[in-house]
């Protein structure tokens, strides 16, 4: 009756095996691996605060938090893999970045002191252009020059995707028009695509060589401005304002795709669109004569926005915390300055406020936030609230505004870089290593113990079953020494098993039939097994925790994987291979006794088979 | 089978063992402490064309690389160890040994940095875990023991055991360490607990049969029963570390360079680990159960002009 219950017992520990096998794949791969397996770069780095009187201090809880947040912002825009970022004991920053093989990039961004800066945002601002009369070569009016059609396209689509996503709606038509090379097929906006056809009319610029390459530049501002808003900037794309002068005086405030370098030449043209993309007259001969013989023109540009620095920075902040309103109960920043910076704070809100214009805070040269000014600020002490704000976002914004107040300097302590092909080819070596000692173990096992050896052996293929799936639920990153400690542990697995069959081969030899041998073999092993496999946990406890300390994640990987290895084992010595051992007692194969004992017959009393 | 009574043979072989471990360890340099008890950088490099080792230690020379220490990993690939190198350092020598050596290039497999901050820490915080390890044990199997008589003396008596590993596989890489140039890392560090761990599990299952022998038969000789218990783990001790044997050598062979030494480490912890239970661990409850030490040292005079290890 016990004997059905534990089979069924077995079958369901076989079934569970068999499952974990089928979830975790005969992949290796699909397991979690360490930067030594997979290449990448470790970095340890230290926060060196010091007090007034020069002396270290540990930085608080808080301010780890901040600067971790700080570097996880910088090294999330280089764009470098998915990084791992943690704080280590009381003052360390553990930075993980898998897969990247020159890390440089992602250091010198790392390293860097966060810069928090306060500018008073203007929209609108017009920005002469450094252009003379005398690096203007020739103005016409036209259509536009073709030399080659196909970059034309190039250049017009890539400004067409830029601004597809613009609030402005005409954008197509200039693409349209451009690319049948100014056979006119023009629908101005607002007309619901029934205008008459009309011929689009483009001024054409042409500038000395000096003159091309800073129309170049404005057009390059104007580009990356049009970009930051698809990418979600608030403010406005920057325009390049053209005043033509003739018989007519007209201003055209032309977006970026309305402007375009005709190739392999100094001419600039610019299509003669009202921002509503209205074409100023039907065809180029009308539009030649609006203006008369000789047009002229000047450039302006209007930044969408332009941040005008105005000397404040983290180190006038004195506080920054997040809170909630008193009367609303919403979440807002606190932010407190101190008396210099309350004074510039003063300055600059008593300008901001009442207008468009916003205060714009910068950390690290990137926008944090850029609220309004409702009136101006004298006291000092301000808070920042949003229509988005949660109160996440607002511990979130305080923590990135103290980590730019009080920049902690950090310093690089420990670097550990590993090549992806030579992380790969440690796993692929390690894996065909542990493969073959694995074999050697095996055949070994049964050679020797025979029938018990076999059940070993089928009891470690559980066990390294089991392993594999522990692995992939936990997940345990698989590291190189962690690799080590599961072929280790694979020891400790065989040692429980042989430790077993001793003692049943003991009991075999003092005349107990084979069922009793077994379940006093087992009884008498455990001991053994429990102390000795006890003592080693003691020793997984104390690496791991030596590990920590040292942020030693390959030390931890090697504790983490021998404790679970250990468990494991003891778990298929005293359930798996009992469970078999039992299962084949019951068996025909069991009255030939001497296939369950090493070396034969003579350890057996007399008379057995 | 009386292996009590060959203790001192035991013990003499032990003493074969240590003694020339002990001997470099105390003589200059001693241990050859790697980057990460030293603080500094080492750089794993691959040159795409054949290159001699003179002519890379030459190169770093004229370079003013200071202490730079090369190792030929084979293939065209070198390990050199250096002073803490910055990135730009770095990416600068790189580019010189590219330049003077291997046209063809040259890549970095692997670079590390470890800070002399750092590696202070290592050193001390190595100290109290291979401590904190010892007293875990000690408590442990003297807890483990509270049945049989005095306890405390198996609890240090596995320390003892613990003691004489650790001391021979350091010496033997003290020696290693100055006649083939191997260091020792974080990873010698835990390749030696996890030495101390097996040490003391092979111990605790001597042990174990003694503690039934004991138990059966309290009125028979502690000699007799550490002859029987001894002889009864013997098969035992022996498969066990023969299994572990084959893995580490498979490991060893096909396993790369990077875990080479780790393993080293672990192959001569496994040979001495289970020759320590016997030879170590169990004669030490012997030579403390007959008593005084002026009789144990009239039996070793009578026997050998060996001296206990322990």
């Amino acid at each position: 009756m016990l004997l059905v219950v534990v089979a069924s017992l077995a079958l369901g520990f076989k079934t569970v095996s068999i499952g974990s096998f089928e979830r975790t794949g005969d992949n290796v791969l699909g397991l979690k691996l360490g930067l030594d397996l997979q290449g990448g770069s470790h970095l340890v780095y230290q926060a060196v605060l010091t007090n007034d009187a020069g002396e270290r201090i540990t930085p608080t809880a808080d301010q780890m938090d901040s600067l971790r947040r700080i570097i996880e912002r910088r090294v999330n825009e280089t764009g470098l893999g998915e990084p791992i970022i943690q704080t280590l004991g009381d003052d360390r920053l553990l930075v993980q970045m898998p897969g990247v093989g020159d890390p440089g990039r992602a250091k010198s961004i790392i390293g860097e002191t966060a810069q928090l800066e306060f500018k008073h945002r203007q929209l609108n601002v017009p920005v002469p252009v450094d252009l003379d009369a005398s690096q203007i070569v020739s103005v016409t009016i036209g259509e536009f020059p073709a030399p080659s059609s196909k970059s034309t396209d190039e250049l017009i689509e890539g400004a067409e995707t830029s601004t597809s996503s613009l609030p402005q709606t005409t954008v197509t038509t200039t693409a349209e028009t451009s690319t049948d090379s100014g056979a006119v097929s023009s629908t101005g906006a607002g007309t619901d695509g029934d205008a008459p056809e009309v011929e689009l009319s483009f001024l054409l610029v042409e500038f000395t060589d000096a003159g091309a390459e800073i129309m170049d530049g404005v057009l390059r501002r104007m580009l990356e401005s049009a970009l930051a808003v698809v990418t979600g900037s608030s403010s406005p794309a920057n325009t390049l304002q053209v005043d033509i002068s003739g018989d007519e005086f007209r201003t055209m405030t032309l977006p970026t795709q309305f402007v375009a370098r005709v190739e392999g030449t100094n001419i600039f043209g610019m299509a003669l669109l009202s921002t509503a993309g209205r074409p100023l007259a039907d065809t180029i001969e009308a539009t030649n004569a609006l203006f008369g013989a000789n047009p002229e023109v000047d450039f302006v540009e209007i930044y969408g926005a332009f941040d005008e620095d105005v000397g404040l920075t983290g180190d006038e902040l004195a506080r920054a915390y997040a809170g909630t309103h008193s009367a609303s109960g919403l979440p807002i920043v606190n932010i407190e300055f101190n008396g210099e910076g309350a004074r510039r704070f003063g300055e600059l809100t008593q300008e901001i406020a009442g207008t468009t214009d916003l205060l714009a805070i910068f950390l690290d040269d990137e926008e944090l936030i850029a609220p309004g000014v409702t009136q101006a600020i004298t006291g000092g002490a301000a808070f920042i609230q949003g229509r988005d704000f949660t109160p996440d976002r607002a511990r979130d914004i305080s923590q990135l505004l103290e980590a730019g107040r009080l920049p902690i300097p950090i310093e690089l302590v420990q670097e550990r870089d590993v090549d992806a092909i030579l992380g790969a080819d440690s796993l692929r070596k390690s894996v065909f290593a542990g493969l073959i000692g694995l074999a050697l173990v095996l055949v070994f096992m049964v050679a020797y113990y025979r029938v018990p050896g076999l059940i070993a052996a089928v009891a470690l293929v559980i066990y390294g079953v089991l392993m594999l799936a522990i692995f992939k639920i936990l997940p345990v990153t698989l590291t190189l020494s962690g690799l080590a400690a599961a072929i280790l542990s694979v020891g400790m697995a065989v040692d429980a098993n042989i430790l077993i069959f001793e003692r049943m081969k003991d009991e075999l030899r003092a005349g107990r039939t084979l069922l009793t041998s077994i379940n006093i073999g087992f009884n008498r092993a455990w001991p053994a097994i429990r102390d000795g496999n006890v003592s080693t946990l003691i020793t997984c406890a104390i690496l791991f925790w030596f590990a920590d300390t040292l942020g030693a994640t390959v030390v931890q990987g090697f504790a983490a994987t021998l404790a679970i290895g250990v468990m494991v084992s003891m778990f298929s010595a005293i359930v798996i291979s009992r469970t078999l051992l039992r299962l084949v007692a019951t068996t025909a194969l069991s009255t030939r006794l001497s296939w369950f004992a090493p070396v034969g017959k003579k350890f057996l009393p007399e008379g057995s088979k | 089978m009386d292996i009590v009574g060959k203790r001192g043979w035991l013990f003499l072989i032990s003493g074969i063992l240590l003694v020339p471990g002990i001997v470099f360890l105390i003589i200059a340099p001693g241990l050859r402490p790697g980057i990460d008890f030293t603080g500094g950088s080492t750089v794993t490099i691959e040159f795409a064309d054949t290159i001699e080792q003179d002519d890379l230690r030459n190169k770093l020379a004229e370079l003013n690389v200071d202490d730079a220490t090369v190792q030929d990993f084979g293939g065209n690939t070198y390990f050199i160890r250096s002073k803490e190198l910055s990135e730009t350092e770095k990416n600068e020598l790189v580019e010189q040994l590219k330049a003077g050596l291997s046209p063809g290039g040259a890549e970095v497999l692997a670079f590390d940095l470890v800070s002399p901050v750092v590696a202070a820490e290592t050193v001390v915080a190595a100290f109290w875990a291979v401590l904190a390890a010892a007293v875990g044990i000690f408590f442990y199997v003297w807890w483990a023991f509270r049945n049989v008589p005095s306890p405390f003396r198996y609890g240090a008596a596995a320390i003892i055991a613990l003691i004489h590993d650790a001391g021979a596989v350091i010496g033997i890489f003290a020696i290693l360490g100055v006649v083939a140039d191997i260091e020792v890392n974080t990873m010698f560090l835990i390749a030696l607990l996890t030495v101390i761990g097996f040490s003391v599990n092979d111990t605790i299952v001597v042990f174990d049969r003694l503690r039934e022998n004991i138990l059966a038969a309290p009125t028979r000789s502690l000699t007799a029963n550490v002859n029987l218990s001894i002889s009864e783990t013997l098969g035992r001790s022996l498969n066990t570390s023969l299994t572990l044997l084959f893995t580490l050598l498979a490991l060893m062979l096909f396993g790369g360079p990077t875990l080479r030494s780790f393993l080293l480490v672990l192959l001569i912890g496994v040979v001495v680990g289970t020759y320590s239970s016997i030879a170590i661990a169990t004669q030490t409850l012997v030579v403390w159960e007959q008593g005084d030490i002026g009789r144990l040292l009239r039996r070793v005079r009578g026997q050998s002009q060996s001296e206990p290890a322990s």
